[in-house]
């Protein structure tokens, strides 16, 4: 269909900003459907977000445009975030509490059993900014100083928000390994 | 480099993200401190099990279309801006000759088939302009007792109607429309923001074949069942759509003869 629309010669957006962009969409719309939950909301986010880059495409320096997208596209979740949840508060979470084992016994708890089930309920218990830096690190590849510029942060920031956000995700496979060997 | 500092550098150093200098002072802690070898690898151990076990989401293979579409219609938009800046006679009449070549692109763009069957395109037509100002609804309710019967007298058929209220889709109201050459019954279903068109007309000699398309972000799923045939149509994603579609398919209850 987007031949036929080339060949018929109406005006196809510039093919620049289509090559720049468009091979990011799948790392986008990871990013959206983690942080928004949701396969509607992430297609809404994701689609807002193109057309947020388009408009300011004159401000693009050029390089590689994937920081610079996912910086658009986290704007947008996280409006979308606001308006979708604005009665939801975050479960307070004591760190201390949860972690009342040491790091061999925490190494060896969480040797049992990882799956893509037990991992995905886990990174969803984390806080946004927390799933967010380990979908963006561990899953999409940026590195830290790309990580600071999409959430703007300084670059320390993600390295301990990082460390923190791993420590916490262990804790939540661990806690879930230790509920399902239970029942 | 002392205990602490190098504790707080692991992470970083898995991750090749130290420069050459620290990494070899780290590495020299690290040679003589358990504890931080021990740290290193539960930090490898989480870094393997995310990379391996985290399910990565994919989009449909729709969105991108749909974004394709927008950028389009985003672009065709933007073209005709520079006239009404610098506002004098030439200026004006090149931007009114620019903008009626848009106009005529745009309408080109629209007559144009693209490989979609007239079917679904009548009925996004039917849909698009459904959505415009008091026009979605002939009748409004929420009650499928009331929509119904409205229909009788206006149609020779009686379309069967279904709430899903229950599961996220609300009906609120039907409108008598014209597709296929004939007056149909549109029933109109909710999802958040979204609309969608459910039109119903009787399948006689030619039942629609089970089929699905895409056009600049509407989709349209089409079947028949029980005699009449169905043509679902809205702007909702396909996930979606297909969701509202098996539960309608589910809920309309085979006809009776003589009915």
């Amino acid at each position: 269909m987007v031949e036929q629309h080339r060949d018929a010669g109406t005006n196809p957006a510039p093919p620049d900003f289509e090559q720049v962009f468009l091979p990011h969409l799948d790392a986008a719309y990871n990013l959206a459907r983690w942080l928004l939950r949701n396969d509607q909301d992430a297609e809404d986010a994701v689609q807002e977000a193109y057309m947020r880059a388009f408009k300011a495409f004159a401000r693009f320096r050029g390089g590689d445009g994937k920081a610079w997208f996912m910086t658009i596209l986290r704007n947008v979740c996280y409006t979308m975030i606001r308006k979708l949840r604005t009665t939801e508060t975050p479960e307070p979470f004591d760190e201390e509490v949860h972690q009342p084992m040491g790091e061999p016994a925490l190494q060896e708890a969480f040797r049992q059993k990882a799956n893509a089930e037990t991992l995905h309920a886990s990174l969803e218990k984390l806080p946004d900014e927390f799933r967010e830096i380990i979908v963006l690190h561990d899953l999409e590849g940026l590195a830290y100083k790309e990580i600071a510029a999409v959430a703007a942060i300084p670059i320390g920031t993600v390295m301990s928000r990082l460390a923190r956000a791993r420590r916490r995700l262990r804790i939540e496979i661990v806690a879930a390994n230790t509920r399902e060997s239970l029942t | 480099m002392n205990h602490d500092e190098a504790a707080k550098l692991l992470g970083p150093y898995r991750d090749g993200e130290l420069d050459l200098a620290t990494c070899l002072k780290l590495e020299e802690h690290l040679a003589s401190c358990p504890a931080c070898q021990q740290q290193l690898a539960g930090e490898q151990q989480v870094a393997d099990i995310i990379r391996e076990e985290t399910p990565r989401f994919t989009p449909s293979p729709f969105l991108k279309t749909r974004i394709q579409a927008a950028l389009r219609e985003a672009h065709t938009a933007a073209a005709p801006v520079p006239w009404w800046k610098q506002f004098s006679p030439a200026w004006l009449a090149s931007g009114l000759a620019a903008a009626a070549l848009v106009l005529t692109v745009w309408a080109v763009g629209i007559l144009q088939t693209r490989g979609i069957p007239q079917l679904a395109q009548d009925a996004i037509s039917d849909h698009i302009r459904s959505l415009q100002v008091n026009h979605l609804m002939d009748v409004v309710s929420t009650d499928q007792h009331t929509v119904k019967p409205w229909f009788a007298g206006k149609l020779d058929y009686s379309p069967q109607v279904v709430d899903l209220g229950p599961s996220g889709y609300p009906l609120i109201g039907g409108r008598l429309d014209v597709l296929d050459h004939r007056n149909v019954a549109a029933i109109i279903y909710q999802r958040r923001k979204h609309y969608i068109n459910l039109f119903i007309w009787p399948s006689d000699t030619t039942p629609l074949h089970e089929g699905a398309c895409e056009q600049n972000g509407y989709h349209v799923l089409t079947w028949s069942q029980s005699g009449m045939n169905y043509l679902a149509v809205s702007e909702l994603g396909t996930k979606e759509l297909q969701d509202f579609v098996d539960m309608i398919q589910q809920q309309t209850i085979p006809s009776r003869p003589g009915e």
